[in-house]
């Protein structure tokens, strides 16, 4: 496999104003990312895991630093070119699905073809995740497990070339949380889509190609699995 | 997607959305509908003014040769000239009618529009008689019909049935304001019909003037030339603002004109608040979604114009279909009331470009209002917008910190928090209630002010149960006998016209004999004695005519050449009749016979009386207050259309505000049912709020429907001197009817609190 960079991070914070003092959600954060990988952030609950994929998707700006995707720096995008990355690049996968309730889960997925061209049929796309059966329900009529899924068809419906999810099974049960783990997984190695997943659970590290954990807003280590497990062989 | 969208979450808050829509619909309804009445009546009297070529200038005098005709028609911007007979006598054949009675030869100027027979002609015999007195009398074509002036007496056949465009609206003399038809009339004829036709002496010149003349300036300066080149004292110039039938119908429309302004106002401005506090709990509501679809890659426009949209649809629905509704439906209601009050030939509405400037504006302002609600959750970057909102800063006022503070109960505490943290909401509240309870005060207001016209004009101005009116043939030795057998008051009724520095006026002049029937009023409406030295004058012609006690005015009786200059001795206050009063002493001692032309009673009149050639008519007090408050038919209609907005206004925004409140709340009442509070309970606390904010908007409302009521008395008419009136059944109906509306509509949703799931309602994660 050849390896080739599609993001990297060079000495980039995020701060907060707390009162008078300034509070680090992350600090000189130096990573990057090969093309095609399952890379998952691992940190406890507060540690800057969600800052750190946020400000991948072009959510949320740094205080100073760094980003590249691509060769481009994120950095000096402006709102509009900053939405326009989201747009064409980014899928997002969020904990607790955040799917328009008052749109079914065909509509749901549908809906991406207002912002991209060339997006998958919404039809295929439910199909994908296994959700052909349940098109149009609304998100209420639908449970965790199988609204996360329809959020997974609306992130790779848009067929991007980073797809990012956070705590994508925090609200799930073990067994529907493997189903999307499964899922995410093979997004990245069939598809050969770019996941960066964050989780605290320190077991989903298995099935990565690169684990980066983070502690108190810094990057502690970045280590490469050479073999990495399948998501069903994973247990919590 | 995003449309389908709109459309789900438009029906989900449907009962606010429609609230909404209701009230931009009826404020555009009200307001484009009203404007396009008094628009469109204005435009149809314009044209048929125009058409009929009404006259721009009446010179009245003692008499006019053709000498004078050709003199005033050489006046630069003089187009035309005719000269009139303007008499007014009894018509037999229908109960001695009073009739206005015009002897011309020429009708270019105030032409007759013809309804039935043949075109007026100046050299044939016959009457040509006004369409409305004719159909009420049942007068058709070729009926002999007769007319008395003074002691003459003419007969002839009706040649035709006409309007005239100077008696677009007239009354008898003994009518206040209403027309009766059966009891007055116009009749046209040519000269040769009058019986001493060899000596006929006209008595008015009808001027009109070139279109390239008939600016305001250009105007009064032909005025003051004609009055200049006749440089005689019995003459006077008037122009279309000091006529009657002009004036009154111009009038009413412009005060249509500022009714309809006043309610769309109040509208409008609760729709906005509506839509402000809508749109902004539907974005707040929507914070998360809004969040989802940044980081999905919709654009900052793509979602402020989905968001936009939802102001732009509803307000656009509603004014679109509330103006277009507007003006098809109050023309033909408002019009409908004018027949037979307002002799215009086909009146219709008109949608003017101030309606759709007004509309298209109403939905701008909506649009405007609705992007600025949710701009604020457009604003942050994703990643904030995809958190639950930052608590708000929940600032401990002075008050939440007193010792009072922690003797109030929680409920209490509780509702205190809310309003202070709901402001805009609150205010929402307090502004419907008060509308609602303004429009009511104002409504029953208006009732009660015309009653207390009444009372006063009949009952405590003028105390007489019966006036004989005496015609043209009474002497004063009739009238004395009169006076002795009935033991009354003889006063004799003349029109005047004033001069002062700044303005012209006619009104009319009351000269009083002993008696006790006629009283006056100062201008705070307490009885005073009429001065024995000079004349008294009314305060609305003092203010018109921008003059006091002690200031010296000029003026005349219409048609005497001597003219008067006197110092005005006392200020009094008439609701309905504006002039002058003096004592019969005052008048004599100015070198005028007095010739009394009513005789005040209260004993019962024989029915025989009114037989006598010298008695025009005998009114008693009854019939005067019946024909007085059918005057007021219209005004009464604008009550009932009042009354109707404000239980509507009161409803619509009570219910969207029940509405809104209530979801807001949904999980503090269920955290509030977790702790163990039971549904009654909680009932009690979220009524304490409404109720807090129902007296409050009442107390406003009281203050803002007197206001509306003073303005409306004091704009009413240059003639009529109204003052505001609330009679305590008034205070009762419009604080009960606010409260019934209140308090059901709260009920509504109180109702609702049982039906709150605990368990769902806490479920919502964040
Ligand atoms: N808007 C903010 N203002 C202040 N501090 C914040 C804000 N957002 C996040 N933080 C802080 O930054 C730190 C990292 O947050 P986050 O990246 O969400 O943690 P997690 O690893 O659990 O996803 C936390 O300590 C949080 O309190
Ligand atoms: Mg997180």
């Amino acid at each position: 496999m050849e390896e080739r960079v599609l993001i990297e991070f060079k000495d980039v914070c995020k701060k907060y104003a707390q009162g008078d003092r300034e509070f680090f959600a992350l600090k000189d954060a130096n990573l990057s990312i090969n093309e095609g990988e399952m890379v998952v952030i691992l940190g406890p609950s507060g540690a800057g895991k969600s800052t750190l994929l946020n400000l991948l998707g072009g959510m949320d700006s740094a205080s100073s630093g760094h980003i590249f995707f691509d060769g481009e720096d994120l950095t000096t995008y402006s709102d509009n070119q900053l939405t326009k990355y989201r747009a064409e690049n980014v899928g997002v996968v969020f904990q607790f699905y955040n799917l328009i309730p008052t749109l079914t889960a065909y509509e749901n997925v549908a809906l991406m073809k207002d912002i991209k061209s060339g997006t998958t049929d919404p039809k295929e796309a439910l199909a994908a995740v296994g959700l052909a059966d349940h098109m149009h329900q609304f998100p209420s009529q639908l449970s965790g497990g199988e609204q996360q899924r329809t959020s997974i068809a609306r992130a790779i419906a848009k067929n991007p070339r980073l797809l990012l999810c956070d705590e994508p099974t925090g609200a799930l049960d073990t067994d529907t949380g493997k189903e999307v783990l499964k899922l995410l997984q093979e997004m990245s190695r069939s598809k050969k889509r770019t996941v960066v997943m964050v989780t605290h659970n320190s077991f989903f590290a298995d099935i990565a190609d690169t684990v980066i954990r983070v502690k108190n807003g810094g990057i502690r280590s970045i280590e490469h699995n050479d073999h990495p497990k399948d998501a069903e062989e994973v247990n919590w | 997607m995003l449309l389908r969208k709109m459309w789900r979450d438009l029906s989900k808050n449907k009962a606010q959305f429609i609230s909404i829509f209701l009230m931009s619909f009826l404020g555009m309804f009200v307001f484009v509908g009203i404007d396009a009445e008094s628009s469109g009546a204005g435009e149809s009297a314009d044209s048929y003014y125009r058409e009929y070529h009404l006259c721009d200038l009446w010179v009245m005098g003692a008499g006019f040769s053709d000498d004078d005709l050709r003199l005033a028609a050489k006046v630069k911007g003089v187009k035309n000239v005719e000269k009139r007979l303007s008499l007014t006598g009894t018509a037999e054949k229908t109960d001695n009618a009073y009739m206005y009675v015009n002897f011309m030869e020429e009708n270019d100027i105030n032409s007759l529009m013809l309804y039935e027979g043949e075109a007026f002609d100046g050299q044939k015999d016959g009457f040509w008689l006004e369409e409305w007195f004719a159909r009420t009398n049942k007068i058709n074509i070729g009926d002999t019909f007769s007319i008395k002036i003074d002691s003459m007496k003419i007969d002839g056949r009706v040649r035709g049935i006409v309007d005239a465009p100077d008696y677009v609206y007239y009354v008898s003399e003994s009518d206040l304001m209403y027309p009766n038809y059966k009891k007055c009339g116009v009749a046209f004829m040519a000269p040769g019909m009058y019986p001493d036709a060899e000596n006929i002496v006209y008595n008015q010149l009808l001027v009109d003037i070139a279109d390239e003349f008939s600016s305001e300036e250009q105007l009064s300066m032909i005025k003051r030339k004609l009055e200049n080149r006749f440089d005689r004292d019995d003459i006077a110039v008037t122009d279309r603002d000091q006529n009657l039938s002009f004036a009154t119908f111009d009038a009413e429309i412009r005060q249509h004109k500022a009714m309809g302004a006043m309610f769309a106002v109040v509208f409008v401005a609760i729709a906005l608040l509506g839509i402000v506090t809508t749109m902004a709990r539907v974005t707040a509501g929507q914070r998360i979604q809004i969040g989802t679809m940044k980081a999905l890659g919709f654009s900052k426009a793509a979602i402020t114009l989905h968001y936009v949209s939802y102001g732009f649809v509803i307000s656009a629905a509603g004014c679109i279909l509330g103006a277009f509704l507007g003006s098809k439906v109050m023309p033909a209601w408002i019009l409908s009331m004018f027949e037979g009050s307002y002799l215009v030939p086909d009146l219709s509405g008109q949608v003017t470009g101030l309606d759709m400037a007004v509309t298209v504006l109403a939905i701008f302002v909506s649009t405007t209002v609705s992007f600025l609600s949710c701009r604020k959750e457009l604003k942050d970057p994703p990643a904030v917008t995809l958190k639950p909102p930052a608590p708000k800063k929940v600032r401990h006022s002075g008050f939440e910190k007193s010792r009072l503070w922690l003797r109030l109960d929680f409920s209490t505490q509780w509702n205190i928090r809310d309003v202070m943290r709901n402001k805009l909401r609150s205010l929402m509240g307090i502004l419907g209630v008060m509308g609602c309870a303004m429009l009511l005060v104002c409504g029953f207001g208006c009732f009660d002010s015309i009653k207390g016209l009444m009372d006063k004009m009949y009952g405590e101005l003028m105390t007489a149960k019966n006036k004989i009116v005496l015609s043209s043939d009474a002497d004063a030795d009739y009238a004395y006998d009169l006076a002795v057998r009935y033991r009354g008051q003889m006063i004799e009724e003349k029109k005047v016209e004033f001069v002062s520095d700044t303005a012209k006026k006619s009104g009319s002049a009351t000269i009083v004999d002993k008696g006790n029937f006629i009283h006056i009023q100062d201008r705070k409406l307490n009885p005073v004695k009429l001065t024995d030295k000079g004349i008294a004058m009314t305060s609305k012609m003092a203010g018109l005519l921008g003059i006091g006690v002690g200031d010296r005015i000029r003026w005349h009786f219409v048609g005497d050449d001597k003219w008067q200059n006197t110092r005005v001795e006392q200020i009094y206050r008439d609701p309905s009749i504006q002039g002058i009063t003096m004592r019969k002493e005052v008048f004599e001692e100015m070198e005028y016979t007095f010739k009394p032309t009513a005789v005040l009673t209260n004993k019962s009149v024989d029915p025989s009386l009114s037989e006598e050639d010298e008695v025009s008519t005998v009114l008693n007090i009854e019939g005067m207050k019946a024909a007085f408050s059918e005057t007021m038919e219209i005004l009464n209609a604008m009550v009932y259309v009042m009354v109707l907005a404000a239980v509507f206004l009161g409803v619509v925004v009570l219910y969207n505000l029940g509405v809104l409140s209530f979801v807001e709340k949904t999980r503090e009442v269920a955290t509030l049912k977790v702790l163990g509070f039971s549904s009654p309970k909680i009932r009690q606390i979220l009524q304490k709020q409404n109720l807090w904010l129902t007296i409050i908007g009442i107390i406003a409302g009281l203050y803002a429907g007197w206001g509306m009521l003073y303005v409306i008395c004091t704009t009413v008419s240059d003639t009529l001197d109204m003052f505001p009136i609330l009679y305590f059944p008034t205070y009762v109906w419009s604080i009960g009817g606010t409260f019934l509306v209140s308090v059901s509509v709260n009920l509504l949703f109180s109702g609702k609190v049982k039906n709150i799931d605990m368990v769902d309602a806490l479920k919502g994660v964040e």
